[in-house]
């Protein structure tokens, strides 16, 4: 298509069935499109992003000679690239295309003013239209994918994702800020349903990412910053002083010695103990640990903050190891890839803020997670369940269901479901009638949410082996002075009776929200967060595991609460999407760069400062200084091309003369009237 | 709508009534008003028992706070209004200090007292304690034996409230009678019966 | 005489500690005095509304009669204190709904025209207790350093009541569920405080259920008084004459009715913080109540 010859436009407009159809007045809108300037076609049909409405472009294109076409129908977040695609096919080039959005921003808006709502979608057409005339061949520009992926978090979730990633073929950086991968999957004792010891089908997982080839394990990082773009991440990862070094790692410092092997005499002669995170406090570690027998890798960490730099570790370590370093200090690596998976998980809200259930104040009330460390064979009392207080076995336990959850009332508590919870407590209290017999379980409900396959019936199972449920959400906890016992108040709504119900012990199936860390780390990528906290999907339908930000997926309870089978599929499905990319090696990017009209340049260098993507830099060229956008890392977002103060930046596709004459067309057209 | 049992024997048709709760028995009116007057969503109650759980009355006697936000939310205006245990309620705010819904069945109770009022159903010394309001200005009032104490607390015999100033007594007649109130409890302490 | 005083407060009565606990109502006068408070006579004051009784039966006129005398100490220009649970409740909670919402004031101001009278939001209302434990005000420290006679070798529970501390979103006293702020003002009184099974539950007279069904509010009483009882306590403590009259008078009704007897002394937070700065029992008009407060009076000081 000729660049300079006078404008031809098509109008299409879309019924949408009667999302649009029913609450204005397609035909008068065509019509009215047909009476604009430069308008040479204009059409309506029921689905315009259907096969004879791509088809209608398509022709219309050819047939009429045009240079530019108008959509007016959904957003374009949702079909642009559909009709872009048939805007090519029919000869032009694909950014020739403007959309009107007359359904989310009009129809859905204003279904009840049929008369304005026409009136208004005949401007919106006429402002497209008016950008049409002047829109440009533009071509995207494509840049190379990095054959490299990353994977933050490195809980069951981050591992499925990278198993797959490093499968597939690709070079993949699975970072973890704890010394070991696993995450909460590594806490529990048993899965529902099937009741599989959760560490047992964790660990042959958790060796394949150790050793796999392409899996360069980052234990103990953290990411610092994270500067790029889709398939040119470049990332800093943060290497924590670990204190010890493994085999590679000596002779990579070039120092005498076989390095960390995990065997634990540094541990046997450490004088600092301090609570082990990993068992909720529940046992002991030295300053120099590890968590548990079976993390990966297999080495150990030194907690600086409480370690007395006494030596004795590196005595027992003895000279041949020599791994332990007292002066290590936190590193820095830049590394790139292509593509991020975030797979960073969840916490427990702080449940001692709902004061009423008494946790930190009563001894015997516990949560979910410290039910698991308890419960677990390789947990702090060998998987003897016992009661905080005096150890003694419990003989009547109460779990207290939606604790925090499904709660509006503000603070700690959480507007949403957490969606394992009903699923653990049953199998709690399976594992309760299993392991003391005579022990009675009562779960306190509001609803049992037993969604997914063979939940149901692990329900009825639990149900049938004894366990008794009293649909009503506890009220309050209070603690027996002498016996330390709890007697839980609520009411048996179905029996309409207030009950007083003693228990030995109680577990609170308190809610989940995010880490922490994941607030800035989703800052770092440049990813949103929805209402509730969680990381935000682009779809939550459609694209599960994608984010709006290209490069970037999201795999587990990061994005959403979800058990593990949800969780693996979510984590290959990112894994799939990210791969995508990769194997192609090289994406387009939009071409809606800022563009420096050197002639008018006077290489000031203030847009530079302001430009939020470092894209802009001042270069020399014949003999005086101009502004230079590295296409790259532009995203189009019309700071600088604002700020000039000379006029010297164009935004391609949003350039000063489309913009002002959609202004133009909008103010000095009237209500949906004379041009 | 109840279907009628015409079986010529009064006993045996109200042993036989239809218990069947049928649309028609909502009062949406009703439920409209109980959310006005108390200021809360009472329409987002999902009955987790909470506030049963939390109340002092229950364990006590029949009243179920729970049962009187379903009929709130189920606009059963009869049931609710003439139902005794109403005023059970020692508005203590248990029940809504820890509503996860974030409600005030504290409230929905008081607004149901209020629509009861208006019904002439109110507890007799109630009705007695805002005449003492409208006469003395105050609803527990002073007395002689209290009065020797004061003063020889070192007080003066009446305190300084409407007892040692009635000129103030007017007025809080006058916003009494703006409402009727006066009026009504008259009415129906004259009325006689509960 | 013309004492300086640092703070000076309208001195909201209502009704049961002048006419049936006058003690209280000296004690308060007098104990604030000795803190640097000035508790100032609000004249013509009337019942707050009883939050009770009286809102069951219509809230619009509850709202304007306790504006009615809200606008008493905006005329005055003084904050209002008062001694309370149930005036607090009447007081503040009106105050703090006639500031934030329009339409409920304009509705109230409508009625309060009629007699010359217009609440203008212009003043707080505080609840002596908190004053005494605010360190801008009172604190602790001040109320432990002005005991003359230290309240040593008793044990005191605390009955904290309902409408002051709740509901805790509309409040500003922190977690409702396991208060000690009280705690720690008995224990600045030199008492040992102590708790007791479910301390935090309603006296039962509230809402008129102590006039609509007598027995049904003492069985609520009599199960904090089997708890008070099992940890030996030698005095219940409460910030609420409603609450006093409950389980003074209470237990006489209870004795009469379940045939259970506790002789629990039970005395306002100022009769107590009264007795501490040296004020006799009859100065207190200890007499007044139905329980007999000597035992407790003759232990003070007899560490065991």
């Amino acid at each position: 298509m000729a660049e300079n010859q006078e404008p031809r436009i098509g109008v299409f407009i879309c019924h949408c069935g009667t999302n649009i159809a029913g609450s204005l007045d397609v035909q008068a809108v065509k019509e009215y499109a047909e009476s604009l300037p430069n308008v040479v076609i204009a059409d309506e049909y029921q689905y315009m992003c259907s096969t004879p409405g791509q088809t209608k472009i398509i022709e219309a294109a050819t047939e009429h000679n045009l240079t530019g076409v108008v959509v007016a129908a959904c957003s374009p977040r949702l079909h642009e690239p559909t009709f872009r695609v048939a805007t090519s096919e029919g000869g032009l080039n694909k950014f020739r295309f403007e959309m009107a959005n007359i359904r989310e921003h009009n129809s859905w808006v204003h279904m009840h003013d049929w008369d304005l709502a026409t009136a208004k979608a005949k401007d919106q057409v006429r402002i497209a239209v008016a950008k049409a005339r002047l829109l440009e061949d533009l071509e995207p520009k494509e840049v190379e994918v990095e054959h490299a992926a990353m994977v933050v978090g490195a809980g069951v979730g981050g591992i499925q994702a990278a198993l797959d990633l490093a499968n597939a073929g690709i070079t993949t950086y699975l970072v973890e800020q704890t010394p070991t991968i696993g995450g909460r999957m590594s806490q529990l004792d048993k899965t529902f349903p099937t009741l599989d010891c959760s560490q047992c089908i964790l660990t042959p997982k958790m060796v394949d990412a150790g050793r796999h080839p392409n899996i360069i394990l980052r234990t103990y990082h953290e990411v610092d910053n994270v500067e790029g773009y889709i398939g040119n991440f470049e990332i800093t990862l943060r290497k924590k002083a670990r204190g010890t070094r493994t085999e590679a790692e000596m002779k990579e410092a070039g120092l005498e010695g076989s390095g960390c092997n995990g065997c634990g005499d540094c541990a046997e002669v450490c004088p600092v103990i301090k609570p082990n995170e990993f068992e909720f406090g529940m046992a002991p570690r030295k300053a120099i640990y590890i968590y548990h027998a079976q993390v990966m890798p297999l080495q150990y960490t030194i907690d600086y903050e409480s370690c007395v730099k006494c030596g004795l570790c590196i005595e027992a370590c003895g000279k041949e190891k020599n791994a332990i370093d007292l002066e290590m200090v936190d590193t820095f690596e830049k590394v790139k890839v292509g593509c991020c998976i975030l797979a960073t998980g969840y916490d427990l809200i702080p449940i001692e803020e709902k004061a009423e259930w008494g946790y930190r104040r009563h001894e015997n009330v516990i949560t979910g997670l410290e039910f698991e460390r308890l419960i677990c064979a390789s947990g702090p009392t060998g998987g003897h369940m016992i009661r905080p207080s005096d150890g003694a076995t419990p003989m009547k336990v109460g779990f207290v269901l939606c604790a925090g959850s499904r709660d509006n009332t503000g603070g700690v508590g959480k507007p949403y479901c957490s969606r394992f919870c009903c699923m653990y407590s049953l199998k709690h209290a399976h594992q309760l009638m299993e392991k003391i017999p005579g022990c009675q379980p009562y779960i306190f409900y509001m609803d049992i949410r037993s969604f997914g396959k063979a939940y149901e019936e692990f329900y009825y199972r639990i149900q049938s082996e004894g366990c008794k449920f009293i649909r009503g959400r506890v009220a309050n906890i209070e603690e027996d002075p002498i016996t330390k016992n709890l007697l839980v108040r609520t009411e048996d709504t179905l029996l309409g009776r207030p009950v007083n119900v003693e228990c030995d012990m109680v577990v609170l199936a308190a809610a989940i929200q995010p880490k922490p860390d994941a607030e800035p780390l989703r800052q770092m990528f440049g990813i949103s967060k929805s209402q509730d906290g969680w990381y935000l999907e682009a779809h939550p339908k459609l694209n599960p595991c994608g984010t709006t930000t290209a490069g970037i997926f999201l795999a587990g309870v990061c994005q959403g609460p979800k058990d593990i089978p949800d969780t693996v599929a979510q984590a290959e499905g990112a894994a799939s999407a990210a791969s995508i990319p990769i194997h192609q090696g090289k994406v387009q990017l939009e071409p809606y760069f800022a563009q420096c009209i050197e002639e008018l340049c006077a290489g000031c260098g203030m847009c530079v400062n302001q430009c939020p993507y470092s894209a802009l830099s001042l270069v020399e060229k014949d003999g005086r200084q101009v502004m230079q956008v590295t296409e790259a890392k532009c995203k189009g977002c019309g700071t600088c091309g604002g700020f000039c103060p000379g006029g010297a930046i164009r935004m391609q596709h949003f350039t000063t003369p489309q913009i002002c004459a959609q202004i133009d067309a909008f103010l000095l057209g009237g209500l949906g009237g004379e041009e | 709508m109840a279907v009628e049992k015409n079986y010529g024997n009064s006993e045996l048709e109200k042993k036989l009534e239809d218990r069947y709760y049928y649309t028609s028995d909502s009062n949406k009116d009703f439920s409209e008003k109980v959310r006005d007057i108390s200021g809360t969503a009472s329409h987002m109650c999902f009955q987790c028992g909470t506030c049963t759980g939390s109340c002092p009355s229950a364990p006590r006697s029949s009243y179920r706070i729970r049962v009187f936000m379903r009929r709130a939310v189920l606009g059963l205006e009869d049931e609710a209004l003439t139902d005794p245990d109403l005023w059970l309620c020692t508005t203590c705010y248990s029940c809504t200090d820890r509503c996860p819904r974030d409600l005030a069945p504290t409230d929905v109770i008081m607004a149901m007292r209020n629509l009861a009022f208006k019904r002439d159903i109110v507890p007799r010394n109630f009705l007695k304690t805002a005449q003492l309001i409208y006469t003395t200005g105050h609803g527990v009032p002073n007395n002689d034996v209290n009065r020797a104490a004061r003063v020889k607390l070192g007080l003066t015999a009446d305190p300084p409230t409407t007892h040692m100033y009635p000129e103030y007594i007017e007025g809080i007649q006058k916003i009494m009678d703006y409402y009727k109130l006066k009026e009504n409890a008259d009415r129906i302490l004259s009325e006689g019966g509960n | 005489m013309a004492k300086e005083f640092e703070h000076s407060y309208a001195f909201f009565l209502g009704c049961i500690a002048p006419n049936r606990y006058p003690g209280c109502e000296a004690a308060s006068i007098r104990t604030s005095a000795k803190l640097g408070i000035e508790l100032v006579p609000l004249n013509g004051a009337s019942c707050c509304p009883a939050p009770g009784a009286f809102g069951s039966i219509d809230l619009n006129v509850w709202y304007a009669m306790a504006a009615r005398n809200l606008v008493l100490a905006e005329q005055m220009k003084k904050d209002i204190t008062l001694i309370c649970n149930g005036c607090y409740k009447s007081i503040w909670e009106v105050n703090h709904k006639l500031k934030h919402n329009d339409e409920l004031r304009d509705g109230v101001n409508e009625v309060l025209a009629e007699i010359d009278m217009e609440f203008k939001g212009s003043i707080d209302v505080w609840h002596l207790a908190e004053l005494l434990y605010d360190e801008k005000i009172c604190g602790v420290k001040k109320v432990a350093d002005s005991v003359t006679r230290p309240l040593s070798g008793t044990k005191i529970a605390v009955h904290y009541g309902c409408h002051l501390m709740k509901p805790q979103k509309e409040r500003h006293f922190g977690d409702s569920e396991n208060p000690m702020w009280l705690e720690e003002l008995v224990e600045a009184l030199g008492a040992e405080p102590v708790l007791y099974r479910n301390r935090m539950q309603c006296c039962g007279a509230g809402g008129g259920v102590r006039g609509y069904d007598i027995l049904h509010s003492l069985d609520i009483t009599n199960e904090k008084m089997i708890n008070l009882r099992e940890v030996g306590a030698d005095a219940l403590t409460e910030v609420c004459p409603f609450c006093q009259l409950q389980f003074d008078r209470g237990q006489i009704e209870i004795q009469e009715n379940f045939g259970q007897v506790y002789n629990l002394p039970v005395l306002h937070y100022n009769e107590l913080l009264g007795l501490a700065q040296g004020m006799t029992p009859a100065e207190l008009a200890l007499d007044l109540h139905a329980i007999d407060c000597s035992p407790f009076v003759e232990k003070i000081g007899k560490e065991e």
